[in-house]
């Protein structure tokens, strides 16, 4: 059957392309987009929509290519049930020759199958489930692995001479893979872990954990959240007078987060692959773009992960131009090197998992600055 | 050829002959998909319907026992290699197994007691599921990359799978439905309309219900196993409170205490998020309005019960014959 | 003499506890009239935070002006709840029509329905993320007692949760209105052939306990700084269980319970992992459903 579906479509295609060979050169190369567009993740979901949306104007403004690139979105609630959904949407439209997303691990890899089987490209760029670039050949994430970040934020303890540390992280995959990719690192240099503790995503009060944290007396808090959780952990660690350095990955690097939790956020440390201060044009006109969209606000680690995802995949789109297909779209991502996106240069290696430099911030009088 | 066996043989050329037809016209995975979503909702519904509609049992944790049996299928799966022949039976019966533990000290609880009893149980099971990561693999979820292998024949093709998932839902609707529509049916139904009059009757009403605790699990928990088989990758986010929610907002929906009514409920809320995508972000809201339009115009249900009962008696004709004055049954 | 440890703990759990109470005591009221569950008290709850976030951005009134505005959206908001999902089904008044389970789960599925699109058209407007807040307006400026350390939150959610819980003990008790209202919870038909006049009473409930609803959302909204669409189902099912262990119709019974619910949460986080917190919580519930079925503090009932 699939075959005969094959069959068919070549010969549909055939039959279009035979007689109007230039005008069908016109028809726009197509790529999907699953995300959270509403559900309780819609705010992670708008802000890729809407980085998607400028990387997308830029680039066919550019002429880079004759034809021009569409993106079609669909929400996917960050439900499993929706994502697998539209993944066989996807995966029927004949047009579609990449996708992009999801957002969550968990829709990402159960979508993942369904890609896997159709032989469809996906690129996500939050994932990162450790497993999920290894489900096939055709998954890739640009976002870097928690071994990474991890690796670096024990290295910088470990230069400062910090001997004992509580980490805290989300019960999420995501969370699991920070505790794990930062213990490790950290216990090889001598390090001690006082304090090793989950917390369900979204949990409104800290106060309990973090006056069990301050217990412990460690000498430094290494932290997996995203920036709404943090605004609640910081604000608390400074409502219970509890002064212990606090260090996290990028999921935290938000403007939002000084926003919603002000003075509180002074001293956190972190790590980050994009910092909208940078002086680079590429990140400039990122940045400037996006402000002129969102009443002046910068841009956080999410949507910059987005812009450097779909500029990724529209690369890939001109290296397999002309013959752009789902077969040639997955050699064409794969061979992806170097790239310079406004996160840093990208790289994949064989497994798909992206190689990226990270840079180390901390927040000082409201204000990300990065630490040299 | 007779009415009822008309009716029969309509529904089954429907379910094996038209729709199947129609899948490979289009042939689009989506459909497949979305086939396949809405005949395991169809069977998580029925069973509800089972505890909820006939019972009368207002039950908050369903989720939950779909969410065992996804687990146990998976996890034979993934660790043991134990395939679908073995996984699936085992799936129901493991539900059906933490259904009786946890019955034993809850089913003398009623009305509002027994539902909030359920929540607890279902919010256990599943904070059970999210942290208990050594078993469950927590947050991770578990990967399940064997299909579906039918006592020795690996079914790939999408319209095998639909097969296989459509038959095992329509022979477990067919039993609860033999199951409600029987005397032991009517038994359930005395509970729900005064469970004390049901006991002065001679019926033992703490074992009736935890029969059909247990039973609407095991079903729950094949609906389970069928989700884990179909899309290879189960996460604790797919059983929590607000599927629970959703399973019985189809049996409402579809009207309470009708087998026919909890089908068209599972239909109805599986098929319009999907035709509404087009809406874009406001389509949750539609599904919200159209819920509250369903139950403000047919209070009683887009097929209530006594039209269900009178459809029931149609059906399994020779059966119903017992009842002799033609009094209908239910409320009304 | 207590670890300091374990009374931080134990102050947080009351705080925690006093929180839940704030929800529980409008959930209680509104359970007890009708006797059925008002799913969407959890959105009355965020559009009550919603609004105060509206009045603080646009205006910048002192809080107790926001906090008046605040319980008049909820007063509406619980008006306009009750004539969309709860007096379509009471047309019927016959005795067996109200006294049907099938009336009763329509409601809770009506109030469903309501409260999916409330949360659904709040998340369409305001996006699902936390909201931001003026930071000036939040209480939670910290106070040290001795080796506890608490914020002026606290103490304001004391105060309020006591003249909410006084005052409406005396309503109940000592005015026409809470007479009313209590015979309509006992015998709506009685209540009825007496002269009082049901609709009106139920919708009072209503304006009332959503009022209380509101005001609770506001102010823990400011408690936490976390204001945002879905932030009302935690305490939404919270209150649920502190009412079922108070014994149904009881307010006292529901804040007690909520306190207990609160501190052995916080406790259970200072011995286990904090994702198993809720988990004792639950547990906690079943025991008192199977050991002690009227509630622990609940009125004596035939059965159970």
């Amino acid at each position: 059957m699939i075959l005969s579906r094959r069959l068919t479509v070549s010969l549909a295609l055939a039959a279009t392309v035979a007689p109007l060979a230039g005008w069908a050169q016109d028809a726009p190369i197509v790529i999907g987009y699953q995300l959270p567009l509403t559900g309780n993740t819609a705010q992670y979901g708008q802000d890729f929509k809407s980085a998607a949306e400028i990387a997308l104007e830029k680039f066919n403004a550019s002429g880079a290519l004759p034809v021009p690139v569409e993106i079609i979105y669909e929400d996917s609630r960050s439900d499993a049930k929706e994502g697998v959904t539209i993944a066989r949407k996807f995966v029927d439209n004949d047009d579609i020759v990449a996708v992009l997303g999801d957002f969550t691990s968990t829709v990402s890899m159960a979508a993942a199958q369904v890609y896997k089987k159709a032989g469809v490209v996906q690129l996500s760029q939050t994932a990162s489930h450790p497993d999920f670039a290894k489900i096939s050949e055709w998954q890739f994430r640009n976002i870097t692995t928690q071994d990474q970040e991890g690796a670096v934020n024990a290295e910088w303890m470990h230069e400062k001479g910090i001997e004992k540390v509580a980490v805290i992280a989300e019960q999420t995959d995501w969370g699991q893979s920070v505790v794990k990719g930062f213990t490790t690192p950290f216990k090889d240099m001598g390090g001690e872990v006082v304090f090793e503790e989950f917390f369900n995503r979204g949990l409104a009060d800290f106060r309990s954990i973090i006056t069990k944290i301050d217990e412990t007396n460690p000498d430094a808090v290494y932290t997996g959240f995203f920036y709404e959780d943090g605004a609640q952990f910081l604000k608390q660690m400074e409502q219970l007078g509890v002064d212990i350095p606090v260090y996290s990955t990028s999921a935290a690097y938000n403007d939002k987060l000084i926003e919603l939790s002000g003075e509180a956020a002074d001293g956190l440390f972190l790590t980050a692959t994009f910092l909208p201060t940078r002086e680079d044009a590429g990140v400039q006109e990122f940045v400037e773009e996006w402000k002129s969209l969102h009443d002046g606000a910068a841009p956080g680690q999410f949507p910059a992960q987005a812009y450097d995802a779909v500029n990724i995949m529209l690369e890939a789109v001109v290296r397999a131009y002309p013959d752009v297909t789902r077969e040639s779209m997955r050699e064409a991502v794969a061979a992806t090197t170097d790239f310079p996106g406004v996160t840093g240069n990208t790289s994949f290696d064989e497994n798909g998992e992206p190689l990226k430099e990270l840079t180390k911030a901390t927040v000082e009088n409201g204000e990300f600055v990065e630490v040299k | 050829m007779s009415k009822q066996l008309l009716t029969k043989v309509g529904m089954v050329v429907l379910l094996f002959v038209v729709v199947p037809a129609v899948l490979m016209a289009f042939d689009r995975g989506y459909f497949y998909q979305i086939a396949t979503i809405a005949a395991v909702f169809v069977l998580l519904a029925a069973s509800l319907h089972l505890v909820t509609g006939v019972a009368g049992l207002l039950h908050l944790g369903h989720a939950a026992f779909y969410g065992i049996g996804a687990y146990v299928a998976a996890l034979l799966g993934s660790e043991l290699e134990i395939g679908f022949t073995l996984g699936l039976p085992a799936a129901g019966l493991a539900a059906a197994f933490v259904a009786f533990l946890v019955a034993l000290p809850t089913m003398r609880l009623i009305s509002i007691y027994f539902a909030v009893a359920t929540l607890a149980i279902g919010q256990m099971l599943y904070l059970i599921f999210l942290n208990w990561v050594s078993v469950t693999k927590g947050p991770n979820g578990v990967l399940l990359f064997s299909g579906i292998d039918f006592f020795g024949f690996d079914i790939e093709s999408e319209i095998g799978i639909y097969y296989v998932v459509t038959a095992i839902m329509a022979l477990s609707v067919v039993v609860l439905y033999r199951l409600t529509n029987s005397y032991y049916g009517n038994a359930l139904r005395s509970l729900r309309e005064d469970d004390q009059c049901a006991a002065a009757m001679g019926i033992n009403v703490t074992v009736l219900k935890m029969q059909a605790f247990v039973i609407s699990a095991f079903f729950a928990g094949l609906a389970g196993a069928l989700w884990a088989y179909t899309t290879g990758y189960i996460s604790p986010n797919d059983f929590n409170f607000s599927q629970s929610i959703l399973v019985l907002a189809m049996v409402v929906v579809g009207g309470l205490g009708s087998l026919p009514g909890a089908v068209i409920g599972a239909l109805l809320l599986i098929l319009l998020p999907e035709v509404l995508r087009d809406v874009g972000d406001t389509r949750n809201i539609f599904v919200g309005l159209v819920m509250f339009g369903a139950i403000l115009f047919l209070p009683k249900g887009l097929f209530g019960e006594v039209s269900a009962l009178r459809f029931a008696r149609r059906i399994l004709g020779s059966g119903w014959s017992g009842s002799a004055d033609n009094r209908e049954v239910g409320w009304e | 003499m207590l670890d300091p440890y374990y009374l931080q703990q134990l102050t947080i759990g009351l705080s925690l506890g006093m929180i839940y109470a704030l929800m529980a005591i409008g959930f209680t009221l509104i359970f007890g009239v009708l006797n059925v569950v008002n799913f969407a008290h959890g959105e009355i709850y965020t559009i009550g935070a919603f609004a105060g976030l509206l009045m603080i951005a646009t205006f910048g009134p002192p809080l107790l002006a926001v906090l008046l505005v605040v319980m008049a959206v909820g007063a509406l908001a619980g008006f306009g709840l009750e004539r969309l999902a709860f007096k379509p089904f009471r047309r019927f008044s016959d005795e067996a029509s109200m006294k049907s389970r099938a009336m009763r789960e329509a409601t809770l599925m009506s109030s469903l329905a309501m409260s999916i699109v409330a949360r659904e058209s709040l998340e369409l407007i305001f996006g699902s993320q936390f909201q931001s807040v003026d930071l000036s307006y939040l209480i939670n400026k910290q106070i040290q007692l001795g080796p506890v350390t608490i914020v002026n939150g606290d103490l304001i959610i004391f105060a309020v949760a006591l003249v909410m819980f006084l005052g409406l003990q005396w309503l109940l008790k000592y005015s026409t209105i809470g007479l009313s209202i209590r015979a309509v919870s006992n015998n709506p038909l009685g209540a009825r052939y007496c002269g009082i006049n049901t609709d009106r009473t139920i919708i009072l409930t209503f304006v009332i306990g959503s009022v209380m609803g509101a005001l609770a959302g506001i102010l823990v909204g400011l408690y936490y700084g976390a204001i945002y669409p879905s932030m009302g189902f935690t305490p939404g099912i919270k209150a649920f269980v502190a009412m079922v262990m108070g014994g149904l119709s009881s307010i006292p019974g529901a804040v007690i319970s909520a306190m207990i619910l609160g501190i052995t949460e916080s406790m259970a986080t200072s011995v286990v992992s904090s994702v198993w917190a809720d988990m004792v919580a639950y547990a906690f519930l079943l025991i008192t459903l199977v050991f002690f079925p009227q509630g622990l503090f609940g009125a004596r009932r035939e059965r159970v």
